[in-house]
């Protein structure tokens, strides 16, 4: 992919759902998710003439929370436009969005690139619009005629577009900055950013230049002196953060294979397969889009005080990369632990909790190695064959202390312990019955191993005599006699020590 | 307004037009366009714009409410299908969905 002919210049388009609880221009509820088609809708989200679309202000309030969350310009005023086409998923011929005033304009987010270093994917605009329906395709068996099948519960979900700068110079950038967002929007509830679910959708467009016959200008890109730049090409049906890398490698490579062979790219659209690993054609753009935009009549301009921006700055929290910082500075743990651990709010807030429980009496910094130890090991390990969330419920945190305090003093091993937490969520066990009832087995089990010790010297007079007179091997065959009467079920290095204490006793 | 200009609008809003449709209508849309030249020499340049403005606590609060029925949701489809609305014909052509 490294090619020093080429630059490679990626812009994404980023979608996300915000979650609240009814549409962006009416009150249906949005948890269409799996619900019956058709069952979460009104006259406003059908395009119904003589309906009136109303605002979601909560919506909006999460559309600014997420511009002041990436350091862009909030607009002091909303204004909603239509932006025209025809298609079946769009009940009113249009789509209200935002076109020249987006309500959150040139901002970034910093990311790491792949040698570690910081990297700066800049923002052009964040603005506010609505999803539409869903369609099917289909054919008819009997006629062979071709069908759609259209469910308007999804028409007119609000949906957030964010449009980077095309600073991003590599698949790996792309991937790091659509994970960084799904971060950022969960975070602070925007969305859950569900891909499979179509709560996020990422559309990158990608186009492979000559090195040095280009420059950036006005949020895009342009040709130097007589050089004629390459037509860049959408790419969408992106069903995961993963398939963001694979379907920019994979275009990139085709792209310039392409160039190379002297043919021309043409400006086209392409959908990732993510069976086969590679993008196919799905329709040329000849002509630029032509959305006829205009003012919405409909919906009064917005204005935004400086109070609303105020009171919305407070729902900002500290995000994953403040965290990793503090992290590396107040725990002193290692990039990946901290990588891992900030990921998602509730799991770092988890481990957080964790660690203040911890550090009673201890060193901070060793609480947290010993905290970060459990959660990213045992816990992670746990969560993820069970399909099960990290929380207080699932991992309640007092029973993990107690645990962690067991292993601590050495009354458990760490085999013994992870095995507890593992089975206290298979059978719905609670954690404290279940390491009580393993301290009372090896306390019964200890007590057993000493009277069977002593019934072992009794019955073997000369291995013992042996051993005392300097022959230290003969333990391993007292050890083998022990093993046997236990039936194996006893630890060797636990028979060894018993029986040197009761010989040397 | 020439027919290349109609025949552009007209596969916007997907509807076809044979060639005796293009030249009767060009010169139609040609008299509605004069119309709207029309209006657009009155002076506005002292009228300030109708666009109302509101504040952010006049916008809706985010509760959901009931819902119409499927039944009357599908009340006035043509077709439908298990509740869903059916759509017949190759409307879909190359435009984009978003």
């Amino acid at each position: 992919m490294e090619n020093s002919k080429y630059d490679i210049i990626i812009g994404l388009e980023i979608h996300v759902q915000s979650k609240t609880l009814s549409k962006m221009f009416c009150s249906c509820a949005t948890n269409y998710f799996e619900k019956e088609p058709n069952t979460h809708v009104c006259p406003t989200c059908l395009g119904l003439p003589g309906a009136l679309p109303v605002p979601n202000k909560r919506a909006i309030e999460l559309c600014i929370l997420l511009g002041l969350a990436t350091q862009c310009d909030i607009d002091n005023e909303i204004h909603f436009d239509r932006k025209h086409y025809f298609y079946p998923d769009l009940p009113k011929g249009y789509q209200i969005s935002q076109y020249k005033r987006p309500i959150c304009s040139d901002g970034y987010i910093d990311i790491k690139d792949e040698d570690g270093k910081k990297y700066t994917i800049g923002i052009e605009r964040i603005h506010q619009e609505e999803d539409v329906a869903k369609s099917t395709h289909h054919t008819e068996s009997s006629t062979g005629q071709k069908y759609s099948l259209i469910d308007y519960n999804k028409s007119g979900v609000p949906l957030i577009e964010i449009v980077s700068k095309p600073n991003i110079r590599s698949a790996y950038q792309a991937k790091e900055y659509a994970n960084r967002i799904r971060q950022i929007v969960r975070y602070l509830r925007i969305s859950d950013a569900d891909m499979e679910k179509g709560q996020m959708r990422c559309e990158p467009n990608i186009s492979i230049q000559e090195k040095g016959k280009w420059e950036y200008k006005d949020n895009g890109i342009a040709p130097i002196g007589d050089y004629k730049l390459n037509t860049k090409v959408e790419v969408k049906n992106i069903g995961s953060i993963s398939a963001v890398e694979k379907s920019i490698k994979y275009e990139i490579e085709r792209i310039i294979n392409t160039i190379e062979k002297g043919e021309n790219i043409i400006q086209q659209t392409r959908g990732w397969n993510a069976d086969k690993g590679i993008t196919e054609f799905q329709r040329s753009k000849e002509t630029a889009d032509d959305y006829r935009y205009m003012p919405d009549p409909d919906i009064p301009i917005i204005e935004i005080a400086q109070k609303d921006i105020e009171r919305i700055s407070k729902e900002i929290v500290e995000l994953p990369n403040e965290k990793i910082e503090r992290y590396q500075k107040e725990y002193d743990l290692s990039d990946y632990d901290c990588t891992v651990l900030t990921a998602d709010r509730e799991i770092s807030n988890y481990f957080e909790d964790i660690v203040s429980l911890l550090t009673e009496g201890k060193d901070i910094q060793k609480a947290a190695k010993l905290a970060s130890n459990w959660v990213t090991g045992a816990v992670f390990s746990i969560a993820n064959d069970k399909k099960i969330d990290i929380n207080e419920k699932n991992f309640p945190k007092e029973d993990l202390i107690e645990l962690i305090k067991r292993f601590e003093d050495g009354t458990l091993t760490r085999n013994k312990a992870e095995e507890l937490l593992r089975r206290s969520i298979d059978k719905g066990n609670p954690l404290p019955k279940l390491i009580k009832n393993a301290i009372n087995e090896a306390q019964k089990s200890a007590t057993n191993l000493g009277d069977i010790v002593n019934q072992v010297i009794k019955e073997n007079e000369k291995a013992v005599s042996d051993y005392k007179s300097g022959k230290q091997t003969t333990i391993g065959y007292l050890i083998g006699q022990v093993m046997q009467k236990t039936k194996g079920t006893a630890d060797p290095n636990e028979a060894k020590s018993v029986l040197i204490e009761k010989l040397n006793g | 307004m020439d027919k290349k200009t109609l025949k552009h609008i007209a596969e916007l809003s997907r509807i076809e037009l044979t060639d005796k449709e293009l030249e009767e209508f060009t010169p139609q849309m040609e008299t509605i366009l004069d119309s709207a030249k029309k209006l657009q020499e009155v002076d506005t340049s002292n009228v300030s714009p109708m666009k109302r403005h509101i504040s952010f606590d006049d916008l809706r609060e985010d509760i959901a409410q009931d819902s119409l029925s499927q039944g009357d949701v599908l009340k006035n489809a043509n077709y439908k299908e298990n509740g869903y609305i059916k759509v017949y014909g190759k409307i879909f052509g190359s435009i984009e969905e978003s």
